[in-house]
């Protein structure tokens, strides 16, 4: 029984290591304390679980831009017929850690002249 | 291919599960559900049959982890189809998705192998590529939300 433990703990931390740094990906633990800004063209938006997303094309890259699950997202006004592709948007969020990832988490979405304000406690003061 | 998963997105049932606040976190909790004890029934198998666990007779020990690990990933397949409806052409676009599925081939052709063969080194040997695969199974499932 000793050598099912050794090996079942052995087991457990094989799989557990690689997985840890890519707890990343929730919350805001991989994206910059500062503000950052994108402005692109809608290619693609999807508001649904497990958190919704929205594609933006800025000179010729396409960057993803997390929003927050479907329930806050609709609360704050945006839904999938709130952009269609073509529009022109402006993200207010933090962009990823790493600066090769196009990729954000935003806090604000506005685009026709409207502001959406999709994690209302981090939008900055203005 | 790009209509049917885009038809898959548009089912009733499957656009309530998108935007839904408690019906999409509970699939994705009987998912994990499944993933647990399937694996967990796997890895005590596995080692039953390599001969780390001795302490129980093989055959009524691993017939009973067979049923468990069968029902698991009938129901880790239900709610994994449920999770990919939502995003069809999305996750069918993702290297990641179908890295998943063919290593979960490979571990169903290594269960049919296993099933067929009689030769007890033969079956050490499946009963570690298994024991390999199911975990890689499950580290791919996780990682394909931080890609997503
Ligand atoms: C045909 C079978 C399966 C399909 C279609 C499927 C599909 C999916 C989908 C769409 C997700 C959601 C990914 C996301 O977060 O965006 C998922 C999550 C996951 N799957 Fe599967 N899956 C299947 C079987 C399995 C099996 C057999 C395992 C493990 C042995 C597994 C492990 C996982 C894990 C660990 C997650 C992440 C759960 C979480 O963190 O919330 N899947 N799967």
């Amino acid at each position: 029984m000793r050598r099912l433990r050794v090996v079942l703990l052995a087991a457990a931390l094989a799989i557990a290591a690689p997985v840890l740094p890519a707890l990343a990906h929730h919350g805001w633990a991989w994206t910059e304390d500062g503000f950052f800004e994108l402005t692109g063209i809608v290619k693609e938006v999807f508001v649904g679980n497990a958190h919704a997303t929205l594609d933006l094309e800025v000179e010729g890259v396409v960057w993803r831009v997390e929003l927050a699950p479907p329930g806050p997202t609709m609360a704050a006004g945006f839904t999938e017929d709130t952009v269609k592709p073509g529009d022109e948007v402006v993200a207010l969020g933090n962009r990823s850690l790493d600066p090769n990832e196009k990729r954000m988490k935003a806090v604000r979405i506005t685009t026709g002249g409207k502001a959406y304000d999709i994690y209302p406690a981090r939008v900055p003061a203005n | 291919m790009e209509a049917l998963l885009g038809s898959l997105e548009q089912l009733a049932l499957i656009k309530a599960l998108k935007t839904s606040f408690f019906a999409y976190p509970i699939v994705n909790a009987l998912h994990i559900l499944a993933i647990g004890a399937l694996v967990t029934a796997v890895l005590l198998m596995d080692l039953r049959v390599i001969g780390v666990i001795r302490s129980l007779d093989e055959q009524p020990f691993v017939r009973l982890l067979r049923r468990v690990a069968l029902w698991a990933f009938a129901l880790a397949v239900l709610t994994g189809a449920l999770m990919f409806a939502v995003r069809a052409t999305e996750y069918a676009g993702m290297p990641l998705f179908w890295i998943k599925m063919g290593l979960i081939g490979l571990a169903g052709v290594n269960f049919v192998a296993f099933s067929l063969l009689r030769q007890p080194s033969a079956k050490r040997v499946l009963a570690g590529v298994s024991i390999t695969l199911w975990p890689l199974v499950l580290l791919a499932g996780r990682f394909l939300g931080f890609v997503l």
